[in-house]
């Protein structure tokens, strides 16, 4: 071969390589598009952890400690019965109010039944069925947050109890969120207050939980803001 | 200097690897879905419904590619038609087909670069991703609603997800020109809400969202009053939701474009990555798809309870713009890949050429066969053709009961036809919906009640 072929050479061959490139990719093409797949999660594995927002890994323990204060605080003041048991006290829980910056979409209804099964499997409250607190507030045409009202609250309970359900204590659970920016990081606390009202005196009480979560851009932004050598 | 050095066994391959190609244009043709699907849009803007749907399965069997977009236009024709429940599964199906395909295909790629982007499966614009789940809400709700709430959260999760993609995690500006949203999720949400008597404060955070994209609706002012203050309807009332479909939506058609700078530069690094070669300084015109919209001469739909106007409906999802707005965000990623692949064809050609040494007759057929294969590509015209150009809605509160309610359409401050007048009951303290579909002032409407 004479030294002046070399770059035709290869160039040619640079041609060929492309042009092999190309064809090589057909067979390599047997397609990444993947399917979607599902799995138990196990009851001892901890909950997935919300990158942008709260979930599961929020909402449950913020639930499990809030009512688990409030039954233990109530069982204390429990009246006992002339048989020796203590005596239930009924109650209707109104709502879930999210006053959070952020939205719960389908967890609402979940923390609402999750909290309803909580006191329903106590022996400190009887708790009235959903149902017939929609039931109520459909026909009364009341908004949960006006039944403080005097006049509200005596209609309110004057329907549940031709209901059959006379109540003793209103239940409004609350959760709301305060955020902390730091450049790029934030901090939200995420409280979840249970207010329970006796609608015959008014004397209420609170119970609440809290959980703060930290949110980054990098990987370790938890680490920067929360150094764990301090 | 030596003749180039020729391997017969390469000449074969390459041989056959252009016959291949032509095989697999000549399979392609040149006919877009846009020309297939004109009958069968005709069909459905004469009202002829049957004859559309008729058409359009026709094409659904025939052309495998076309499958997901026929059946969203096979979906609008059985939701109009009163089949909620077919429109419904369809919908569905398309929805997971579409989720699936947001994971990119190597093979669909490879083979496009070869054919042109029709050859990929069409995995949806993004505001066909939101409408699906907003038509399936609607479809459900026309039917018993158990599921609606669940499509309206996912309506909200395909919002997000859309406008994270095209913004980033900057927050949403209204006033600039860029998309902007779809308000249609969140009302339906906050509509929904409101209707069961306690989450009010959920329907006040979504009307609140509906308010952020739609700074001028004074409509959405009284919602979100009205969620703040007072209930969803007075004892012994409940509410009639007027959904009407009105005009022409996008659809898209081939255009033939001159590539810009922009487009140029993405398509530089494609053609970078695959191989050595650079782009030739200039590019002749190729074919891309373009949305376009039908005027429209239908402004919004005017609301009759017994022979009392009670207002007139507001638009909620203005389709048209959010199409236009979207293809023109991905515009240079596809004139890109328009100007790649051309570049690509270009130098198979030539390298064929080359490394078999072609005499003059036989670099000429190349030549032709090269034009032919170019001259063979077509734009991807695929689209969810029979949208409507806006979606608007009217709330009105009425005593629980029956009653007649008519719809006409409005054009340049006048009143068109008044539909047939039709029963609705409303029932005490629930929603009851109504769904009016309104191409134009000549097209007889269409109405669709509610089961429940």
């Amino acid at each position: 071969m004479r030294p002046d072929d070399q770059p035709v050479e290869k160039n040619v061959w640079k041609r060929r390589r492309w042009l092999l490139g190309l064809v090589s990719l057909g067979p390599l093409a047997t397609g990444c598009r993947g399917y979607q797949y599902g799995h138990i999660v196990k009851p001892t594995a901890s909950d997935m952890v919300g990158s942008h927002e709260a979930g599961s890994e929020v909402f449950h323990p913020l639930v499990d400690e809030s009512v688990g204060k409030l039954l233990s605080k109530q069982q204390e003041q429990c009246l006992i019965g002339p048989d020796g048991s203590p005596q239930k006290k009924t109650i209707c829980f109104v709502c879930v109010e999210n006053k959070m910056s952020e939205d719960i979409g389908d967890f609402k209804d979940q923390l609402y039944e999750q909290i309803d099964s909580k006191i329903l499997e106590s022996d400190v409250f009887q708790p009235v069925s959903r149902r017939m607190v929609d039931a109520a507030l459909h026909e009364t045409r009341l908004r949960p947050d006006a039944l403080m009202v005097p006049d509200n609250m005596n209609l309110f309970t004057a329907v549940l109890q031709r209901q059959g359900a006379p109540i003793d204590y209103l239940l409004y659970a609350k959760l709301t969120s305060g955020t902390t920016q730091r450049n790029s990081s934030k901090q939200r606390d995420y409280l979840l207050t249970l207010e329970l009202t006796n609608v015959h005196t008014g004397i209420y009480s609170k119970e609440s939980a809290e959980i703060r979560k930290g949110y980054h851009k990098t990987a370790l932004g938890s680490v920067w803001n929360y150094n764990p050598l301090k | 200097m030596n003749p180039p050095r020729f391997d017969v066994s390469l000449r074969v391959t390459l041989g056959l690897l252009l016959c291949q190609m032509l095989c697999l244009v000549s399979s392609i043709g040149c006919s877009t879905h846009a020309k297939r699907v004109s009958l069968s849009r005709s069909l459905f803007y004469e009202g002829q419904l049957q004859a559309c749907r008729d058409r359009l399965e026709k094409l659904h069997k025939s052309h495998r590619q076309d499958r997901d977009v026929t059946n969203l236009d096979l979906a609008v024709v059985d939701l109009l038609d009163g089949r909620t429940e077919q429109a419904e599964s369809r919908l569905k199906a398309v929805r997971d087909r579409f989720d699936r395909l947001e994971q990119e295909s190597l093979s669909e790629k490879t083979l496009s670069m070869w054919t042109d982007d029709t050859a990929r499966s069409y995995a949806g614009e993004d505001y066909e991703k939101i409408l699906i789940r907003v038509y399936l809400a609607l479809a459900n709700l026309m039917r018993d609603g158990v599921d609606a709430e669940s499509y309206t959260l996912q309506i909200q999760d395909k919002h997000e997800a859309v406008m994270q993609k095209l913004w980033g995690e900057a927050p949403v500006d209204t006033n600039s020109k860029k998309f902007t949203g779809l308000p249609i999720g969140f009302y339906l949400r906050g509509m929904l809400r409101e209707q069961t008597h306690l989450d009010y404060d959920d329907a006040l955070r979504s009307y609140s969202q509906v308010a952020e994209l739609l700074p001028t609706c004074q409509a959405i002012q009284g919602d979100i009053q009205r969620v703040t203050q007072g209930v969803h309807s007075e004892p012994g009332n409940g509410v009639l939701y007027v959904f009407a479909m009105v005009g022409r939506g996008p659809y898209k058609i081939e255009s033939v474009e001159q590539p810009t700078s922009d487009a140029l530069l993405i398509a530089d690094r494609i053609i970078s990555a695959v191989g050595p070669y650079k782009l030739p300084p200039t590019i002749a015109p190729i074919k891309v798809p373009k949305v376009t919209v039908p005027d429209s001469d239908i402004e919004g739909v005017r609301v009759t309870i017994h022979n009392q106007a009670v207002g007139s409906t507001v638009s909620i999802a203005d389709i048209d713009r959010l199409a236009l707005e979207t293809s023109q965000a991905a515009r240079n990623e596809l004139i890109a890949r328009a100007v790649a692949r051309r570049v690509i064809k270009k130098a198979t050609v030539a390298a064929v050429k080359q490394q078999t040494s072609s005499n003059g007759l036989t670099s000429l057929g190349l030549d032709a066969a090269g034009v032919a294969w170019e001259a063979l590509e077509s734009a991807d015209t695929r689209c969810w053709g029979l949208l409507p150009r806006s979606i608007q809605v009217l709330r009105i509160e009425l005593p629980a009961g029956s009653h007649w309610l008519s719809l006409a359409p409005e054009y340049l401050g006048q009143i068109g036809r008044t539909d047939a007048r039709r029963q609705v009951s409303i029932a005490d303290g629930r929603n009851t919906y109504v769904i009016g579909w309104f191409p134009d002032t000549f097209t007889p409407p269409r109405i669709l009640t509610s089961l429940y």
